[in-house]
């Protein structure tokens, strides 16, 4: 397995998570104290620009330049490591320090564009940062400190019936990078086992995208949400009561629009959607509305999660 | 020399300009495809839709520009399953998105671009790339109670105690913006932005 950092740490924000999920962000802070993860967050870093770069509207220079400046932050900060709590920001980080490094003439545009226009303290020399030893998503952090978790487990959640969504944007775009599988991604029902839970494994679709799609939730619902449907009938199918996403974008999908697509499909989608820093942090003991954020959520929790039973010791 | 006979005899310029973009990160991969059909067989777009990533690589070894004007390379969801399964390592998904830059700077696919301006809005007042206030009222109807969630959205990050705030400072959203500003995203927003205004 590629070297995982546990200190240097630049919990890198995303603009999905602070304004749909903030408990998200709330939740690996705290799972992250537990396991004496070093990390910090900066109020100078900014948004990767991914949504907008999905969309189309941003090109690879706008995106490379932002992404020259966040990592410009991180290196000030004695930080590079920088470890993402969403998909997307994970997957345009990791492409734009390979490509900065790989391509001279993008670096070399991007470098001039800051020197000529007083941004010199921006420049991004080759190799700064690399692509697999310091670009990471906060799962891969949990997933160095498996062993830890089930120390610290205080309820157990072993009676759920639990399913991973594994987000695309961390599984299929740097797959060489991709712990426990991307053909067969298994690193959410791992950390999960560590909560002493089981998951239910493989099942239909268990691989396929949320439906997002980025542009395709608002100008194609049709397309977007019939996608979503596979998934979904899929879990219910198996009667799966959470499902744990490690994507803000496909928790969104799941969570905010699972009423509509249980009046679209004509079946009662009843699953709770957590991301899985909020399923570890909820098993750790953390509390529902300062550390999970449940109230960020559409599907309630409560309606699923009623009370909670301590793990015997 | 067997493959290079096949290049020299191939309209291949167009898979070159995709080649050479700086988006692609799969090198000549998109020479190498086989037209096995992985990755139509996975694609979520082709099995709810007509779009069909084989063929958008058939069409470009065939220097075929006309797919340039096609609505149907709107359909990509950007999940990369494509990119992940193909046997020869080539990326419909990043050529698909390779396709829409060059669409864009030729100032084809502009009204598809209108409604996603409040990406770019955002990243000017508050260097975030916040969901485009256009869509709003969609997300309201769809989603129950969530603009009552939007509006309670400080108090519940007050609870969860986060820290720094959401708002970055100006000193943050102007260099963001000048940014911005020298790679050419700005003009190329207001270029856009006034060519489907004058339409309306």
């Amino acid at each position: 397995m590629k070297s995982i950092p546990d200190k240097d740490i630049l919990l890198f924000r995303s603009c999905l998570v602070s304004v749909e999920y903030p408990g998200v962000e709330a939740s690996t802070k705290f799972v992250f104290d537990k396991l004496g993860i070093d990390y910090a967050i900066s109020d100078k870093q900014t948004c990767c620009t991914g949504l907008g770069h999905y969309s189309d509207v941003f090109d690879q220079v706008d995106t490379s330049a932002i992404g020259a400046r966040n990592f410009r932050i991180a290196k000030d900060l004695n930080r590079p490591n920088l470890v993402m709590m969403c998909a997307t920001c994970y997957a345009i980080n990791k492409k734009s320090v390979k490509l900065l490094n790989k391509k001279d003439d993008l670096r070399d545009h991007i470098n001039r564009l800051f020197e000529d226009n007083d941004l010199e303290h921006l420049k991004y020399e080759k190799d700064d940062l690399k692509p697999t030893e310091n670009i990471f998503h906060v799962v891969d952090i949990l997933y160095n400190k498996i062993s830890e978790i089930p120390d610290h487990i205080k309820y157990d959640l072993s009676e759920y019936k639990i399913a991973s969504h594994h987000g695309c944007h961390y599984c299929k775009v740097h797959y060489e990078d991709t712990i426990a599988g991307f053909r067969d991604p298994n690193i959410i029902d791992e950390l999960i086992e560590a909560c002493g839970c089981k998951t239910i494994g493989w099942y239909d679709h268990k691989r396929a995208t949320c439906g997002t799609g980025f542009r395709q939730r608002y100008s194609n619902p049709d397309l977007s949400f019939t996608a979503t449907a596979d998934k979904m009938n899929a879990l219910c199918d198996e009667e799966v009561e959470i499902v744990v996403h490690l994507c803000p974008n496909c928790h969104i999908q799941f969570d905010r629009y699972q009423p509509l697509i249980s009046k679209r499909e004509g079946r009662e989608f009843k699953a709770i959607h957590l991301n899985i820093a909020q399923f570890i942090a909820i098993a750790m003991g953390g509390d529902f509305d300062k550390v999970i954020g449940v109230k960020a959520h559409t599907t309630p929790i409560d309606s699923v999660i009623k009370e909670l039973k301590e793990v015997s010791k | 020399m067997t493959s290079k006979q096949n290049i020299d005899d191939s309209p291949i310029d167009f898979a070159e300009q995709i080649i050479r973009d700086v988006k692609n990160s799969k090198e000549d991969g998109v020479l190498k495809c086989v037209q096995c059909g992985m990755c139509t067989s996975t694609c979520p777009a082709a099995r709810h839709s007509d779009y069909n990533p084989r063929d958008i690589i058939e069409r470009v070894l065939d220097g075929d520009v006309s797919i340039l004007d096609d609505d149907l390379i709107w359909n990509c969801f950007y999940c990369y399953t494509c990119h992940s399964v193909c046997p020869v390592g080539n990326s419909v998904c990043e050529v698909n998105q390779i396709l829409k830059q060059i669409a864009i700077s030729n100032e084809k696919g502009y009204d598809k671009l209108y409604e996603y301006m409040g990406f770019a809005d955002s990243y000017f007042t508050a260097a975030i790339g916040a969901i485009p206030e256009i869509f709003f009222d969609d997300i309201d109807r769809d989603v129950p109670g969530w603009r009552d969630f939007r509006n309670s959205l400080g108090e519940i990050r007050e609870e969860l105690e986060l820290d720094p705030p959401l708002m970055p400072s100006k000193e943050v959203i102007d260099e963001v913006s000048k940014i911005l500003t020298i790679t050419g995203f700005k003009a190329k927003i207001e270029k856009i932005r006034a060519s489907q205004e004058v339409e309306k």
